[in-house]
């Protein structure tokens, strides 16, 4: 508990690492994830620290262990069980890892390349293959009627073009020469104009498209191609011809000079085909029991490189020791885990079979210490909210242990509804039982992390709605009638107040308490559930929970006030408590204090009978400013006096809190430049490092001004500048008094959103439930159903959901401005120690693990 | 009042590239580039950089070729992310700037030929944001007419081409002055281009633009000495968009030697400081470098201003230096001339 509220105690400690037992040390700290370490050589740059090349290796293996997940992925192959955690690779074993890595890559790519080789044959075959039958149809033969040709009927012209001019062309008898190929569909109308232009029309050019999509083998993109056959005459014209077929990628095939040839071919080019694909499937089998070996021991090779890349960075930290051939690392470390640390390093050098063990030594320094904050699940998500406001200060008190309770609360205070509260801490309770299902857990969709990640804080949220929404008797907008109500309509009749006629005359009629029977006590738990019949329930209750919003922000103010005083106390810093926090808790307690306290003594001193009676509170408390209010009557005797004490003592407090600390400390810093902060300091400075260190480490273990020593101990004579701290006094003061107002404003939220949350649920109610429970019974109950899932949906969406946000924000925003600005600096660094659990993978951002 | 409705097209883009500018490498980059003893230790700074993991995924070993084929990869990955998600004027705008590398290629493609050499084997070595279609084709070409009228009337060039026609036979210098007729033509066509955009585009690109015409200018003018090109040839190839028209560039057609040019620039004060002579310390830096120096001034003043293309022109540019800047660092590494790894342009001081 005590860390919980304050952090842990850190020191800085000195690490002497064996050379050879380092690696091991380190594997050790990462699997438990301790200390932090400081870089000892920020001046030298990365690629010029001493084990650049083992990361280079890790790197390297990285890369092939990447290639092989991609690969992997591909193959749609899945990975195994995930929650192994071997222990980084000794350094020996590298090299076998490496080897195996090396190999793996080498087989994959040459299984890869050969398949690839493979389809990029098989797909020029099928290419080939469609070019023959499409380009039959383009040079028209008698002989050649086939059922095929049919498909091609769509181009009619071009058929009979082609023909004729094949006829006329073979009359010339010229050389005529052939070329045919495909080209992708988008570059046809290009090179049709580029064949045109180039040879003047000497060329005769068909195409047909290709129904089917073949692959593109250089992207891997289906894509629709075109088969097209050029008639041209003359070598120098081919050889243009050729030239800018090269130049638009024109796959070429050797166009068949007879019919006879063709058939032969084509027959060939099946049988190939048929054993083409036999051995891409052998091949792809081979390939995927190589992904299969691989996949098997892929996870563990990732963790182990990952470790091992991140032991040579953090080797990279340390400084060499040259005459003791040892390392030395500076870590910041929790004191308690010292011994923790000690026997981590003992079983690293253990494990490395080293003589002479690696040590922990503590030194002093002056530097603020990291802030750990132990968590567990429950607590963690309160102390994200703090943090997600700021770190808090080394050992400065920590907002989240009172978090845990007045979070919930406040927010169960705006969202105060018995229904709206169990749906919501079922839906956590649900969350918290299954936290430990792995699908909930891993999931990568942010939005449902957000709340896995809270929902102990949804819980409690949950869990105070209930509790607020039996205060507020509010149960989806309708009371719950448990205990019986207070009030009785009854008696009004009996007493004989009203009659029969008066309830057929009026819309309305007052109960009126003062009639005996009528009010036969208050509801015990709550707001009675009679007000929810009643016409003025908005103003009962808006009375009631505007000055409840008022004195729980007051409370909540003080108690923030109060809280410094740890902070004060345990900083040493004693003048703080009477020159700041007092005046301070003065100032709300005397202003709004006392209006907590008008608005108690009015509930409790005024009953039914003389409430006509009773005073307004603001006219009391403006004239309490105003000094006057003579004419008025007076609360209580003595009431004038009172209040004029109490405005003088707030009035009064401001100069003090003003002016009180710089003053005090200029004369602390001029009246006590001889009373060292340290004993015996200046003397021991003179001396040896040494011997003030024996002195710390003396003072250590007598357990005397345990964690103050290191903050104060070595601080030199602090420079002190009075205008500077004058400057930062009355920036506090103005800040604090014109906040106390402010800020108890602010807490009217709390009524304004539980006044919009009820208010929207019952016009829910009203709008669409009510609707439904109308109409006659046979329609009715058919139409309550879509008329259900209405209301349930827009219950879930806007009133779970939406006004849950927008309370929790409202609950956010009074806890880190109103509640911790009285107390909290939150300028602290957070611990991040070096944990091999906690490091990023870089295959996890690429998605492929 | 385009202001007012350029985020609404353009908006997306421009705070792309100006993130992607932030990436630019720095002072302290370069410094530390500069430190490295093997290209793999730059490859391992590159990775801290916005590089990333450019270098590290390559199986081959790590040379200067493929360290410079990998920042080219990255330069035309990130325009064409651009370029596709352009909408008019900018995708023209985006247009005009490929159209540069183009002519270049282009012109590689006729020397290639001219030299007998195989098309496949100078492909790979045009620059990839010039590519289009027809590119392997313009070996089959032998007077620029034919060039023209077979080839390239469809590609975008095709406007470039008119002042350039002729029928005489395509040599190497016959190839290298249509490239300056082309460039001419194309630099005139962005000018005009960019004055019609009007608005901050035009107060920007101008500058650079004209910057670039007198820069080209001058080059073929320097070059020209030796060679048969007379004064009334060069002048028909000087861009007439620059500063320099059309006083200076007359001058420049009657310059006989460097003197004479450096007099000419002498009269203008922007390029005055290029031709002066190089202080004692600062080593010796060619003609081209200080040139390069003073482009990259200028397209560091684009970023200055909002609502506008000429930060895409700028980025593009300032790449292409960092890519030349890395590459010479990765020479000097590879050949162990530490001495004049300092040449390189630092871009962001």
């Amino acid at each position: 508990m005590c860390s919980l509220l304050r952090g842990e105690e850190m020191c800085l400690a000195q690490l002497f690492l064996q050379s050879g037992s380092a690696y091991d040390c380190i594997s050790e700290l990462g699997e438990l994830g301790l200390v932090e370490f400081r870089d000892l050589n920020p001046s030298v740059t990365t690629f010029q620290r001493k084990h650049v090349n083992e990361i280079k290796k890790c790197e390297e293996m990285e890369r092939i262990l990447g290639y092989l997940l991609r690969e992997v992925k591909k193959a749609d192959i899945s990975l195994p069980e995930r929650d192994v955690n071997p222990v980084a690779p000794l350094p020996k074993h590298i090299m076998s890892i490496m080897e195996q890595l090396q190999r793996l890559e080498v087989e994959l790519g040459e299984v890869t390349r050969n398949k690839d080789k493979l389809q990029r044959n098989l797909l020029e075959l099928t290419e080939y293959t469609h070019m023959l039958r499409i380009t039959r149809t383009f040079v028209q033969r008698s002989v050649e009627r086939e059922p095929l040709q049919a498909q091609y009927e769509e181009f009619p012209f071009l058929e009979k073009d082609t023909m004729l001019e094949y006829s006329s062309m073979q009359r010339l008898g010229a050389k005529l020469g052939f070329i045919s190929g495909l080209i992708q569909r988008t570059k046809i109308q290009a090179f049709e104009r580029m064949l045109w232009r180039v040879c003047k029309g000497y060329t005769i050019l068909s195409y047909a498209e290709v129904e089917e999509y073949l692959e593109d083998p250089d992207t891997g993109e289906p894509s629709k191609r075109v088969v097209f056959l050029i008639s041209y005459w003359g070598d120098q014209i081919g050889q243009k011809v050729k030239k800018i077929c090269d130049c638009y990628h024109c796959h070429l095939y050797p166009y068949p000079s007879s019919n006879e040839e063709r058939n032969d071919v084509v027959e060939g080019l099946r049988t190939r085909i048929q054993d083409l694909h036999t051995v891409l499937h052998r091949t792809e089998d081979y390939l995927k029991q190589v992904l299969m070996k691989a996949s098997e021991s892929v996870y563990t090779w990732v963790i182990q490189v990952k470790k091992m890349k991140a032991i040579y960075y953090i080797l990279n930290l340390c400084s060499l020791d040259v005459t003791n051939k040892c390392l030395i690392a500076e870590v910041w470390c929790p004191v308690d885990d010292i011994p923790t640390l000690q026997r981590a390093l003992e079983e690293g050098s253990r494990k490395s079979g080293s003589t002479v063990p690696s040590f922990v030594n503590r030194i002093p320094t002056n530097d603020a210490p990291p802030t750990l904050i132990r968590t567990n699940k429950f607590t963690s998500g309160f102390q994200n909210i703090v943090d997600a406001y700021g770190v808090g200060n080394y050992r400065e008190v920590n907002p989240a242990p009172f978090t845990i309770i007045t979070f919930p609360f406040l927010f169960a205070v705006m969202f105060g509804d018995l229904g709206h509260g169990a749906i919501m801490a079922l839906f956590a309770l649900w969350m918290v039982l299954y936290e430990n299902n792995r699908k909930l857990k891993n999931t990568r969709n942010e939005i449902w992390n957000t709340f896995f990640e809270g929902r102990y804080i949804i819980l409690m949220m949950g869990l105070f709605s209930i509790y607020t929404g039996l205060i507020y008797n509010d149960c989806f907008s309708k009371s719950l009638n448990i205990f019986g109500s207070g009030w009785s309509v009854k008696a009004m009749f009996t007493e004989g107040v009203w009659k029969i006629a008066d309830i057929r005359g009026n819309r309305f009629l007052t109960l009126d308490p003062n009639v005996t029977g009528v009010f036969t006590g208050p509801y015990p738990l709550g707001i009675d559930p009679i007000w929810n019949l009643a016409s003025n329930r908005l103003t009962f209750l808006n009375s009631y929970k505007m000055k409840m919003s008022v004195i729980l922000g007051i409370i909540h103010m003080s108690f923030g006030v109060i809280l410094s005083t740890y902070n004060h106390l345990h900083f040493r810093k004693k003048y703080n408590l009477y020159l700041v926090f007092l005046p301070e808790l003065l100032f709300l307690l005397c202003l709004f204090g006392y209006l907590a306290f008008m608005i108690i003594y009015k509930w409790l001193m005024f009953t039914a009978k003389d409430s006509r009676l009773a005073p307004s509170i603001l006219i009391h408390f403006i004239n309490m400013f105003l000094m006057q209010g003579d004419g008025m009557q007076p609360l209580y005797p003595g009431q004038t006096g009172l209040q004029v004490f109490l405005v003088v003592i707030a009035v009064l407090s401001v100069p003090v809190l003003l002016l009180g600390k710089p003053v005090y400390l200029y004369w602390l810093h001029n009246g006590s430049n001889r009373i060292g902060m340290y004993r015996g300091y200046e003397r021991v400075r003179r001396n040896s490092e040494e011997e003030l260190y024996l002195m710390r480490a003396h003072d250590m273990e007598e357990g005397s001004g345990h964690s103050d020593l290191s903050t104060s101990g070595e601080r030199p004579t602090e420079e002190f500048d009075f205008g500077d701290e004058f400057l930062h006094q009355a920036i506090h003061t103005i800040e604090y008094c014109l906040g106390c107002v402010s800020n108890t404003a602010s807490y009217l939220r709390l009524w304004a959103l539980s006044l919009a949350h009820a208010q929207l649920s019952e016009v829910l109610w009203a709008m669409v439930m009510r609707v439904g429970l109308r109409m006659d019974t046979t329609l009715g109950v058919l139409f309550l159903v879509p008329v259900f899932c209405l209301f349930a949906v827009l219950t879930v969406s806007i009133l779970l959901v939406m006004e849950g946000l927008s309370a929790f924000l409202h609950a956010l925003r009074l806890h880190w401005v109103e509640f911790q600005n009285k107390f909290y600096s939150g300028t602290g660094v957070k611990l991040c120690p070096f944990s091999f659990s906690l490091l990023p993978s870089s295959f996890e951002h690429d998605g492929l693990l | 009042m385009a202001e007012l409705s350029f985020n609404k097209d353009h908006g997306y883009l421009e705070g792309l590239v100006r993130g992607m500018k932030a990436g630019i490498l720095t002072d302290t980059d370069y410094h530390n580039l500069a430190q490295c003893d093997t290209l793999d230790d730059m490859k391992l700074h590159l990775q801290s950089t916005d590089y990333g993991k450019m270098l590290s995924s390559s199986e081959e070993d790590l040379t200067v070729s493929l360290v410079d084929s990998k920042l080219r990869e990255n330069l035309v990955t990130e325009f064409s992310c651009l370029r596709s998600n352009a909408l008019p004027p900018l995708s023209t705008f985006l247009d005009y700037i490929t159209y540069s590398y183009m002519i270049d290629n282009v012109v590689m493609l006729i020397t290639g030929a001219l030299k007998q050499r195989d098309v496949a084997e100078v492909l790979p070595r045009c620059h990839p944001l010039g590519a289009f279609d027809q590119m392997a084709a313009v070996g089959i070409a032998r007077t620029p007419t034919e060039l023209y009228s077979a080839i390239l009337v469809d590609t975008p060039l095709a406007p470039f081409f008119q002042e350039a026609v002729s029928d005489t036979n395509l040599d190497e210098m016959e190839a290298e002055i249509l490239r300056s007729k082309l460039f001419k033509a194309y630099l005139e066509s962005f000018h005009s281009f960019c004055k019609s955009l009007g608005g901050a585009t035009r107060d920007t690109m101008c500058p650079v633009l004209e910057f670039e015409a007198d820069r080209r200018a001058f080059i073929i003018t320097v070059n020209s000495f030796g060679t048969d090109l007379s004064g009334a040839d060069r002048s028909a190839l000087y861009p007439s968009c620059g500063k320099l028209y059309p006083e200076g560039l007359q001058l420049l057609a009657r310059a006989e030697d460097h003197e004479q040019v450096k007099a000419v620039a002498d009269c203008y004060p922007g390029y005055k400081i290029i031709f002066d002579d190089p202080e004692p310390e600062s080593g010796c830096k060619t003609l081209e470098d200080r040139f390069f120096e003073q482009e990259v001034k200028l397209n560091t003043l684009a970023f200055l201003q909002q609502f506008h293309f000429g930060v895409f022109y700028s980025y593009i540019k300032l790449k292409e230096q960092e890519s030349r800047n890395i590459v010479w660092i990765a020479e000097c590494v590879t050949q162990r001339q530490k001495s004049k790894i300092h040449n390189y342009i630092p871009i962001f001081k």
